[in-house]
């Protein structure tokens, strides 16, 4: 039966060639398709996350009130204390987020200077992240700034230059004078242009000793994308801890625009491949159903002969089946290759800088799990037998000696 | 003994967008095993559709059919399929074998749908296409024969179920006399040497001179039933 089927599809090579390739790009298109959208799952994640923690906890007074004493955690070691009691293999960063006045010898901006201290790893990844010359100011230390590149080009400043912050107002020296130890590199530009780095030490002393305006928490680092029942669990357990002072989010609810881009990747991805899948498939409806109405006298020999309702039908699938699965080979093949080919990682030729503003990952690393290739396999099939449906319905009614006298 | 085959007061009316065909007049017949029988007939005269309805390939609009015991006329499709399966073997007219499978594919046709298993229907379609003096030509396709060959191999896949009857419509039509003449000598062989019960339509005279009972039908009634025992 299916040797006959596979005969029978390539009767008609150049219709089924083209039905064949419909089905082949269609199963690549959702193999390359589900590796992208994993890739930029995996890559928003990674954005989303890693300067900013898998959680977050900030003064629940700030709410409402942006003004920079509501923000403050005043009893930050405490809190630190407590939090690091509960939750085991987390690694923290602690930040003071301070609106200060800048300037260089000539020129001054506003600005967010930002005191951090984190574990050692988290460090490294922000420093390789992100650092484009120099280095960060080491940590405790009192007197080195780093700059966004772009913030020390407008304040046109270079490494070893002194630099003076001026943060009125606040509850420390208010002012102070570094030497610029670093060039940082910021995705975004309006971002890069208006933030420097202090150590946290440093940033305490010049505005709020012993405070910071955020904790962030990072699960289990560099072992993949935390599942979200781990990130809420673990939120569970810090708000239960800390107490009504402090305000703790998942990475979510800080940032639920692209917590809501993420969620509509699956869904989003499911309806395309099904539309592509749907073209496809009218093509192989059109093909089988052609082949169909070409070979009629010759269903009636086989109906004649004895062939019933069912065999006839399960003939005309199996023709579909043969010819969607070739081009699912196919397509497989090709797929596979072009996931293969870009595994090292893939860049939209001319549009790092636009990606990277939107907060996009830059370079994907596209893969496919088993289970997505039986996924695409599983749309396949499904496509082969919804085109076959009508066609094999045609020829199971067809009646013999009406058949054989049928004028193609 | 008993007929295999059996009409009673057959009657068939095609009715085409509110005109109203009588193919079959009310027919009786019987046909008892062995026999080798020519239905013959002017054009248009009903041999197509009797032998149709015979076959259980078409229902009579009233009458009744039997095939040996077993009434036929009333049954469903599915059931009528299952039928010509395991009963019936047919030749037909013309375009008669499928074109992607070679001769000894085709001539195993049936007993694949009977679900012989292949090393099995491979033999017996074998020894089919031998009995019809065709069997080197077992691995071409169709098209690579002539219009003689090609109803041997459709006598060779009727025969290799070995069916308690064959039918077959005009099987001689799209051939020269010389080569229908031959093909009616080994489908009477084959009726002396096995015993297959045989019976075929035709318009062409000549033929009718080498069977043993001619049914002549005019206007969808049996006119004479003839049997020749000279020949
Ligand atoms: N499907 C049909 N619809 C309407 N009328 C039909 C149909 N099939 C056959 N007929 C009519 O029934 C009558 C008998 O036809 P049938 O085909 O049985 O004759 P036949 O003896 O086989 O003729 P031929 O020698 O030309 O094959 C004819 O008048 C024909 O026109
Ligand atoms: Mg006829």
């Amino acid at each position: 039966m299916w040797a006959l089927a596979w005969r029978n599809v390539w009767r008609h090579k150049t219709r089924s060639l083209v039905a064949c390739g419909a089905v082949a790009a269609a199963v690549a298109f959702t193999l390359v398709f589900f590796g992208f959208v994993e890739a930029t799952k995996t890559g928003m994640f990674e954005v989303l996350t890693s300067d900013s923690g898998h959680l977050q906890i900030t003064s629940s007074r700030a709410e409402g009130a942006p003004d920079f004493d509501s923000r403050l955690i005043r009893h930050a070691a405490q809190v630190e204390a407590a939090l690091l009691q509960e939750l085991r293999d987390v690694q923290l960063r602690r930040v003071l987020e301070v609106p200060a006045l800048i300037s260089g010898e000539t020129r001054a901006r506003g600005a967010l200077v930002v005191g951090m201290a984190h574990d050692d790893a988290l460090g490294e990844r922000f420093a390789r992240k992100h650092v484009a010359a120099g280095r960060l100011p080491a940590p405790g230390s009192w007197d080195e700034i780093a700059l966004g590149e772009a913030l020390a080009r407008a304040l046109q400043v270079e490494l070893g230059d002194p630099i003076y912050v001026f943060a009125p107002g606040t509850e420390g020296w208010g002012a102070a004078a570094y030497t610029l130890v670093g060039l940082l590199d910021f995705p975004q530009t309006s971002y890069e242009i208006q933030v420097a780095y202090l150590s946290l030490e440093g940033a305490q002393v010049l505005a709020a000793p012993g405070a910071v305006t955020r904790l962030e928490v990072h699960l289990s680092p560099g072992r993949g994308v935390p599942a979200d029942t781990l990130i809420e669990e673990t939120k569970a357990r810090a708000a239960a801890v800390l107490g009504p002072d402090v305000r703790v989010q998942t990475w979510r609810e800080a940032a639920p625009d692209m917590a809501a881009m993420l969620d509509m990747m699956d869904p989003g991805m499911t309806i395309f491949a099904c539309l592509i899948f749907v073209l496809a498939g009218l093509l192989v409806v059109n093909t089988i159903y052609l082949s169909l109405v070409e070979r009629i006298r010759e269903f009636g020999v086989m109906i004649a002969l004895g062939a019933d309702r069912w065999r006839v039908m399960r003939m005309v699938l199996a023709e579909s089946l043969v010819l969607v699965l070739a081009g699912t080979a196919a397509g497989l093949l090709v797929g596979g290759a072009l996931i293969a080919g870009w595994a090292d990682g893939f860049r939209m030729p001319g549009l790092d800088e636009v990606l990277a503003e939107f907060g996009l990952p830059v370079v994907l690393y596209p893969s496919v799990t088993p289970v997505q290739v039986a996924v695409t396999i599983a749309y396949a099939v499904f496509t082969a037998l919804a085109a076959a449906l009508w066609p094999a319905w045609v020829a199971g009614r067809l009646q013999p000696v009406e058949a054989m006298r049928h004028v193609a | 003994m008993k007929p295999i085959l059996r009409a009673v007061r057959l009657t068939k009316v095609y009715e085409n967008e509110g005109v109203k065909t009588p193919a079959l007049q009310g027919v009786d017949l019987e046909v008892a095993p062995g026999e080798f029988t020519a239905v013959a007939g002017p054009s248009g005269s009903g041999k197509s559709t009797l032998l149709h309805i015979l076959g259980c390939l078409d229902t009579p609009t009233a009458g009744e059919t039997w095939l040996g015991e077993r009434r036929t006329d009333q049954l469903d499709d599915v059931a009528r399929a299952h039928l010509r399966l395991r009963e019936i073997g047919f030749v037909f007219q013309a375009y008669n074998l499928i074109p992607v499978l070679t001769v000894l594919e085709n001539a195993a046709f049936v007993l694949e749908l009977q679900g012989v298993p292949k090393k099995v229907r491979h033999e017996r379609a074998m020894a089919a296409l031998e009995a019809l003096g065709i069997a080197d030509l077992a691995h071409r396709r169709p098209n690579q024969l002539s219009g003689g060959q090609q109803q041997r191999v459709a006598v060779a896949r009727a025969l290799a179920a070995e069916p308690r009857v064959v039918l077959a419509d005009e099987p001689t039509a799209n051939l020269d006399s010389k080569t229908g003449l031959a093909l009616i000598e080994l489908m009477k062989k084959l009726n002396a040497e096995r015993g297959v019960t045989f019976l075929f339509s035709t318009h062409d005279p000549r033929l009718l001179a080498h069977v043993k009972r001619i049914i002549r039908l005019e206007d969808g009634r049996v006119v004479a039933d003839e049997r020749v025992d000279a020949a």
